[in-house]
């Protein structure tokens, strides 16, 4: 989101437009949903992670003032937000919170002519990269993801994440080094037994 | 090689093309000479790009839908409190403020109304240097386990946060002075602790930004010669028994023996 985006989504959210909000979840779903579904890896789990964060962006809409970093604070109540949620599951029994079983590794984007072995070597990663996601912290999965996906710069991941730009460096850098490790050797697909 | 550290730092930024073009000529030129530094920054770029394969996940079609029905059933229900005028709270507040601070008023002047008790004056004057010696000990403990614990080896360039270091070195060497001016002889086997531990201290004030393992080497040196670690858990041994066993507290010296009583 440019600055200037920004600006206008917290003018519009301020000033009591009955219609901003839906707009602004239309326009901020797909991002909020995202980080949620990273930090929760579950799609139950993260529609719920949005919609929480989504209700107390209402909550606070009155509060929002110009220039105050909407971007940065829209991250931060998902990511507190995923992070309490992954707290009190790890509380609860999981058929509590979810009744679903582990999802399926994300979908990639359409490939333009996929031969059936590449659309299966390409699905192999995907599931790699799903569980390789898994076995970094929350915060390295966070500040990766972050910059990864959704474009954010290293200060605004510091900003969202509430820590210094240093540190947000230092997780990029020892995600990328686990991830590597993760993905770096010739292991076979994980479960599924899809592979041809 | 030199650098490795600092370059390997700027790799994930060069990765996503973050890096000013300064920063980039000095990782580029660095690359160019040390082949591990450009294995590294291969393998990382090959693991970026092999996300390109997953895209993000997207939210469900009915998020919206779904959404207005969950706000709609978790809207809060005006309650009584609501009802209650603006300036009543306030009111209220004020007269609460009000009643509190003439409450904490008459207790302060209460207490200075009251005769001092004269207690040990040997415990009045001791009681911060030597607390503050505890705290500046353990301080000190924890910087230099950091320092000489740090492998420069491994590939976390962010491992060891030098300028902290070095700043806190340089605030516990003021301190140390201090310190060992209030002892004035009082203590000589901590005050001879403080001085070797204001050798390390220095050393490690004067580390260059980018050390390598020879610096922390002599260091490490530095500290197993001197004992300073051990003489760190020494002091804490004697102060914890200090404190367990009145019997055991330290005997003022001289002219302080006849203050020590009641």
């Amino acid at each position: 989101m440019s600055p200037r985006d920004e600006a206008r989504w917290t003018d519009r959210l301020a000033s009591g437009d009955p219609s901003a909000f839906r707009d602004f979840v239309e326009a901020y779903k797909n991002k909020v949903y995202g980080l949620a579904y990273e930090m929760t890896r579950n799609h139950a789990d993260a529609e719920d992670v949005a919609q929480v964060a989504f209700m107390k962006v209402h909550r606070a809409v009155r509060t929002i003032r110009p220039g105050g970093g909407l971007n940065s604070w829209l991250y931060q109540i998902v990511y507190n937000t995923a992070v309490d949620h992954i707290r009190k599951r790890s509380i609860l029994p999981r058929e509590t919170l979810s009744p679903f079983g582990p999802d399926a590794p994300v979908e990639g984007p359409p490939d333009p002519a996929p031969g059936p072995e590449a659309e299966a070597e390409a699905a192999c990663l995907r599931r790699r990269i799903d569980a390789a996601l898994t076995k970094i912290s929350e915060r390295e999965r966070a500040v990766f993801i972050l910059r990864h996906y959704h474009d954010l710069k290293l200060k605004e991941i510091a900003a969202s994440l509430g820590i210094t730009l240093g540190a947000a460096k230092s997780y990029l850098f020892r995600s990328l080094r686990k991830l590597q490790k993760e993905l770096g050797g010739a292991e076979p697909c994980p479960d599924k037994g899809e592979r041809p | 090689m030199r650098g490795c550290r600092v370059c390997r730092g700027l790799i994930p930024e060069a990765i996503y093309g973050d890096l000013e073009a300064g920063s980039r000529e000095k990782l580029d030129r660095h690359l160019a000479r040390c082949p591990e530094c450009a294995c590294l920054f291969a393998d990382l770029a090959a693991t970026v790009r092999k996300f390109d394969v997953r895209t993000a996940p997207a939210a469900p079609p009915e998020f919206w839908e779904r959404l207005e029905k969950r706000m709609a059933a978790e809207a809060p229900r005006p309650s009584r409190a609501v009802l209650v005028p603006r300036w009543a709270c306030g009111l209220a507040g004020a007269v609460v403020i009000l009643a509190l601070g003439i409450f904490i008023g008459r207790e302060l002047t209460r207490r200075t109304a009251q005769p001092v008790v004269a207690t040990r004056a040997v415990s009045q004057g001791a009681a911060p240097v030597t607390l503050r010696a505890a705290h500046y000990l353990k301080r000190s403990r924890v910087l230099i386990l950091a320092v000489v614990n740090a492998d420069l080896a491994t590939e976390d360039p962010f491992g060891l946060n030098l300028p902290l270091q070095k700043k806190t070195s340089e605030a516990l060497m003021i301190e140390a002075a201090a310190l060992k001016k209030e002892l004035g002889g009082t203590d000589r086997r901590l005050e001879r602790l403080l001085s070797d531990l204001e050798m390390i201290l220095l050393q490690i004030a004067n580390l260059k930004p980018d050390p390598d393992s020879a610096d922390i080497d002599v260091i490490r040196a530095g500290v197993e010669s001197r004992d300073i670690l051990f003489k760190i858990q020494l002091d804490e041994a004697r102060r914890s028994t200090n404190k367990s066993g009145a019997g055991l507290a330290p005997v003022p010296r001289g002219g302080d023996l006849a203050r020590a009583t009641v």
